[in-house]
């Protein structure tokens, strides 16, 4: 006769614990007394959130966790703000003259790991000051679906090129499309201040200060 | 063979030979810049500074040095042991050498890390040697320091023009003068020199000369940093990404052993550099050899064709099997190639010989080119030496091209497109033939002429062997992945002889090689089908 087996019970978890067991008391038996205890607990909060309602007086969002009172806002008229360092939607920096400040070194595709950041790289046109110097980005393609906002990118970029300082979060579209940002559209994002800079100067072939001044009694 | 010790490591060494030397061929590096085990030791970079201990019955050498001594809140004169370049310290019988281990040592390297890094921009993001730098290896080994010095560090030229494949980047130069060296010592053209003094220091150009010749690119291939980049490769790719194979130059017979860096997700092949090889090419490579790497995109055969036409493998190898059933052996020449690999031309041989029982074997293959005294072979082609051995009484193309003017050659099967010379004559002769198949990697004047051609795999694609002029047999490791509809030479040979009734005895490359090094003379590897219904 064939024994079937049985999987083993499995172990106890180690974090459970015993729960003490109350004792009923005379004063829990009767009920009454616990039922207005917890109505007092209820009518506590409903005349203080009334009064706060009635008066418009909000919470600060940001303390409202640790603080007091009503903690409920209505979301799309009223957001919560978020925090300086928030990682949001991606945007290229701006050079001076509107091109982007990316030259192209990969360091972000390659740092990425999930792998949403396709860049084709290109050599500037004849004539430009930057050519034979730098590259640019031809395509420059973040999609933002496969992103996970770790913010390696931004961490990775040596140029200060690519940064989530937007503010905005991935916004519901309705096509897989509309998620793949492009380059034109990555530039027209500007920072939370508004700005298409960022506060780091950059040297550009031509300053003074650019690396790669001509000597005079350079000959080549 | 007289042994020193480096670290507590034992360390054979011929006498005469430098310390960094004798540990580099244990594989153990000293990490220098300047010293270049093919070229002299100027030991200007004093990377690879050592302790060596004093011989005995001698004193050390001592070296007074002013100590910070945060206890005295003051300075302490101490005595620090005086290192030695190990790019020119002679190694001698029983020396104690010290590296890693010495603490003295490793302050040294800190210390010419941080020098070097002064001025050095970083350019790491438009830089073509990033990922592949010294400075960031040894920064990572050595330094690991933030930059003490607060001044704008020294603007030198960028992007100078040497000539017309290199790029020079003054800031970014370390003065190891390896380029330099290479130039007057391999090259043997010294157009290379030193200009300014200490952070003006520069290499420039000789006065109304460029940096022209045949050995351009190693200049930018002995480069420790990122100063010298080849105009070929200059933002082209990022090395993080390529992979490398360990190739065979087919430049010309020479057979200079390289690496082919190629990029998996595009299958694209971006770049030769020097493969470490005594007895081939030591560890140069010319600049012809180096860009030959484009051939691997260029001028390729990509789809079977009938008639021009492009077709299926199987369509084309109908039409061959129509072209050569029933025709004489003696009518049929079999036309090897010696800018295709050993194992083709074995596949090639063996099948003429079993079907055709043929003895008229041509060569074919690109003609003579400038040759010199240093690596350049006048044969353009990676294989003469190799389609000799396999037919030693193999007769050349022109006598091909007057055997069909003469009407004794009908039919043909070749291998490879290139022809060692495209003229006129040529074309002709090959338009007479009633039958033209070809097997072939690239395009030529017998591609062009084929009634039926099929696509080969260039060396980049398929592992082959290659036998230089030096007659050293040397495999090339496939790299990308085939590209249109090309198949190894080998595996399209025995599909032809299948169409043509013949099974071949081997399907795989390993086969093909047990089979191959035996060499028969007599072709076995063929067995006539016993119905000879073909199907190809």
């Amino acid at each position: 006769m064939a024994t079937a087996t049985f999987p083993k019970k499995p172990p106890s978890p180690n974090n459970a614990y015993v729960v003490e067991h109350v004792e009923p008391t005379p004063a829990t038996q009767v009920y009454l007394p616990e039922i207005f205890k917890g109505l007092g607990v209820a009518m506590k909060h409903f005349f203080r959130n009334t009064k706060e309602m009635v008066r418009g007086e909000r919470p600060d969002p940001v303390t409202e966790s640790i603080s007091q009172g009503i903690t409920t806002i209505s979301y799309p008229e009223q957001k919560r703000p978020y925090p300086e360092r928030f990682r949001g939607l991606h945007r290229l920096t701006q050079r001076d003259d509107g091109s982007p400040r990316c030259v192209a070194c990969l360091c972000c595709s390659t740092a990425c790991p999930a792998q949403c950041i396709f860049i084709e790289a290109g050599e500037y046109p004849e004539g430009d000051a930057r050519r034979g110097y730098e590259r640019y980005p031809v395509k420059f393609v973040i999609d933002e679906l496969r992103c996970i906002f770790c913010g390696y990118c931004v961490e990775a970029c040596p140029c200060d090129a690519i940064r989530m300082d937007t503010g905005m979060h991935a916004v519901p579209y309705d096509s897989r499309e509309q998620f793949i940002y492009r380059k034109d559209l990555l530039l027209a994002a500007s920072g939370r201040d508004g700005s298409h800079e960022t506060a780091n100067p950059r040297h550009e072939p031509g300053d003074e200060s650019h690396p790669g001044v001509t000597r005079h009694h350079m000959t080549h | 063979m007289p042994t020193f010790t480096y670290d507590g490591t034992t360390i054979p060494f011929e006498p005469g030979e430098t310390i960094i030397k004798a540990a580099w061929r244990q594989g153990i590096e000293i990490p220098h810049y300047c010293w270049h085990p093919g070229l002299s030791a100027p030991a200007n970079c004093r990377m690879c500074l050592v302790e060596i201990a004093p011989a005995p019955g001698q004193r050390a050498m001592m070296l007074d040095v002013l100590e910070w001594d945060p206890a005295l809140n003051d300075y302490r004169p101490r005595q620090k042991p005086k290192l030695q370049p190990a790019c020119q310290m002679q190694a001698a019988e029983g020396m104690q050498v010290r590296g890693d281990t010495s603490e003295n040592v490793r302050e040294a390297r800190k210390g010419v890390q941080e020098f070097l890094l002064l001025n050095h921009p970083v350019d790491c993001p438009i830089c073509d040697q990033s990922g592949e730098c010294k400075l960031q290896d040894y920064w990572l080994e050595h330094g690991q320091y933030q930059k003490r010095m607060r001044d704008e560090p020294i603007h030198k030229p960028k992007a100078v023009r040497f000539g017309p494949s290199i790029v020079y980047d003054a800031e970014r130069c370390v003065m190891c003068t390896r380029c330099i060296r290479f130039m007057d010592e391999v090259a043997q053209d010294p157009v290379l020199d030193m200009r300014e003094r200490g952070n003006l220091n520069e290499v420039f150009v000789a006065p109304g000369r460029e940096l022209t010749g045949h050995y351009t690119f190693m200049t930018e291939h002995v480069c420790p940093v990122g100063a010298l980049t080849t105009v070929d490769f200059r933002f082209k790719a990022r090395v993080w990404f390529l992979r490398t194979a360990k190739s065979v130059c087919q430049g010309c017979a020479t057979g200079c052993n390289a690496h082919l860096d190629y990029d998996p997700r595009y299958n694209k092949v971006y770049r030769y550099r020097p493969r470490d090889n005594e007895q081939v090419n030591q560890y140069w490579m010319c600049d012809e050899g180096m860009v030959s790497y484009k051939r691997a995109h260029t001028d390729r055969v990509l789809d079977p064709r009938v008639k021009g036409a492009t077709a299926t493998v199987k369509k084309a190898l109908e039409a061959a099997k129509s072209q050569l059933e029933g025709v004489p052996g003696e009518g049929v020449a079999v036309v090897l190639s010696a800018q295709h690999s050993l194992e083709d031309n074995w596949a090639l041989r063996e099948l003429a010989g079993t079907f055709l029982g043929t003895r008229s074997f041509y060569a074919t293959g690109l003609g003579e080119g400038y040759a010199d005294t240093i690596l350049i072979h006048a044969d353009k082609n990676p294989n003469t030496r190799g389609v000799l051995e396999l037919v030693p009484s193999l007769r050349s193309f022109g006598q091909l091209i007057d055997d069909i003017e003469a009407g004794k050659i009908t039919h043909v099967i070749a291998l490879g497109g290139e022809t060692p010379v495209a003229d006129s004559r040529t074309e002709a002769a090959l338009d007479r033939l009633a039958g033209l198949v070809v097997i072939a990697a690239h395009d030529g004047p017998l591609a062009r002429a084929a009634h039926v051609i099929l696509p080969a795999t260039s060396w980049a694609e398929s592992s082959g062997t290659y036998v230089n002029a030096k007659g050293l047999h040397q495999v090339a490791e496939k790299a990308i992945e085939p590209q249109g509809a090309a198949a190894p030479g080998w595996q399209l040979v025995a599909e032809l002889g299948q169409a043509l009734g013949y099974d071949a005895q081997w399907t795989k490359l390993k086969q093909v090689r047990a089979r191959m090094i035996q060499v028969p003379t007599v072709p076995e590897s063929f067995t006539v089908r016993p119905s000879s219904q073909a199907t190809p």
